[in-house]
C-alpha cells in the first residue's frame, strides 16, 4: 500500500512538474517558425516526449493569444482544409527567452544536487 | 456516403453540439473559432488513427464539458486580470474557486471585501431615513458601524461625517478588492491540466 502511495505521490509530481512545463514548451515549439496545433502536438511529443491530454492544448493557446504573446491565422491548405496557425509575436518571443533562460539555471543548478542520487552514492 | 463515414461524421457533429452547448458565456465569434479549430484537430488527426477512428480522437480531447471548462477558466481569467468590473471578478473568481483551495480562498477574499463595501455603501444610504439607529457607535466595549444605537452608554461619533467617511471606506473596500483581485489573477497559478 505504502509503495502504491509512493507512486501515486510520484505520478502526480511527474504531472505537476509536465504542466508547469507547458506553457514554456509550447512557446518553444513556435521557436523556428509556425505551427497549427496538432503539429505543436507532435513537435511536443517528439522532440521532447511531453505527451498531453490534446485538450489542454488549445485552450493554452488561447489564452497565449488573448495575452498577445502569440498571434494566428487561418492558412488554405493545397489540399485539404484550413488550419489554424500560431507563431510568436515579440513579447512572445522575449518570454520564451526568459522561460528557456530560468529552466536552464534552475535544471542545471539541481542536476548538480540529484547527481550523486542518480549514481546510488551514499557518501 | 458509406454508413461508416456518416457515423463518423454523426460523432464528430455530436461532440462539437456537445462543446458548442458547454461554451455558453463565451462569445459567439469566440465560439466559432474554437469549434472550427476542433474540427480541423479531429479531421487532421483521423488518417493517424486509421484502426481505433474517432472514438480515440475524441477520447483524446477529452469530455465537451471539461474542455469547455479549460477554455471558459482561460478565457475568463484572461479578460478579468484586465478588467475593473466587480461582476467579471467575481465570476472567474467563483469559476477559479471550482479548481482548488487557492481559487476558493481568492474566491472568499472576493466576497468578504466586496460585501464589506456593500455595507458600508447601504449603511450611508440608510443614515438619511434612520439618523438616530445608524452610526459609528463607540462606548462600553463597543466599536461598530450600523445599528447599534439602542445600547446604553454607546454613542455615536461622526454625526454628519457619517457618510462621507462610510462612502470613502465603500469606495476604499471596492477599489482595495478589485486591485487584489487583479494581482491575485494575474499571479494565478495555471489551472490543472
Amino acid at each position: 500500500m505504502a509503495a502504491n502511495g509512493n507512486g501515486e505521490r510520484g505520478q502526480h509530481w511527474e504531472a505537476q512538474l509536465r504542466k508547469g512545463c507547458l506553457e514554456m514548451a509550447i512557446l518553444s515549439s513556435l521557436w523556428m517558425g509556425r505551427l497549427y496545433g496538432l503539429e505543436i502536438l507532435r513537435c511536443l511529443a517528439d522532440k521532447s516526449n511531453l505527451e498531453v491530454a490534446e485538450g489542454t492544448v488549445y485552450p493554452i493557446l488561447a489564452r497565449l493569444r488573448a495575452e498577445g504573446l502569440l498571434q494566428a491565422e487561418w492558412v488554405e491548405a493545397e489540399a485539404g482544409h484550413p488550419r489554424k496557425y500560431y507563431w510568436l509575436t515579440g513579447p512572445g518571443r522575449r518570454r520564451a527567452q526568459e522561460m528557456a533562460e530560468a529552466w536552464s539555471n534552475f535544471s542545471a543548478s539541481l542536476t548538480i544536487l540529484v547527481e550523486p542520487v542518480l549514481k546510488g552514492n551514499k557518501s | 456516403m458509406t454508413n461508416l463515414t456518416q457515423t463518423r461524421n454523426d460523432e464528430i457533429e455530436s461532440y462539437l453540439a456537445g462543446l458548442d452547448g458547454a461554451l455558453r458565456g463565451v462569445r459567439r465569434e469566440e465560439r466559432d473559432e474554437i469549434l472550427r479549430e476542433i474540427r480541423t484537430h479531429i479531421l487532421d488527426s483521423l488518417p493517424d488513427n486509421p484502426q481505433t477512428g474517432v472514438d480515440a480522437v475524441l477520447r483524446r480531447l477529452g469530455a465537451p464539458e471539461r474542455l469547455a471548462e479549460q477554455y471558459q477558466t482561460e478565457f475568463l481569467l484572461t479578460q478579468a486580470s484586465h478588467s475593473f468590473s466587480p461582476w467579471l471578478l467575481l465570476s472567474s473568481a467563483w469559476r477559479w474557486a471550482h479548481t482548488g483551495v487557492r481559487g476558493f480562498a481568492v474566491f472568499m477574499v472576493a466576497m468578504v471585501g466586496y460585501v464589506t463595501a456593500a455595507g458600508f455603501l447601504i449603511s450611508a444610504l440608510l443614515k438619511p431615513f434612520m439618523p438616530n439607529e445608524v452610526g459609528l457607535w463607540v462606548g462600553r466595549g463597543t466599536f461598530g458601524f450600523g445599528d447599534l444605537g439602542h445600547r446604553a452608554g454607546v454613542h455615536e461619533v461622526l454625526g454628519s461625517w457619517y457618510i462621507p467617511v462610510t462612502m470613502f471606506l465603500a469606495f476604499g473596500a471596492a477599489v482595495g478588492t478589485t486591485h487584489a483581485l487583479r494581482w491575485l489573477i494575474r499571479t494565478r497559478k495555471r489551472p490543472a491540466q
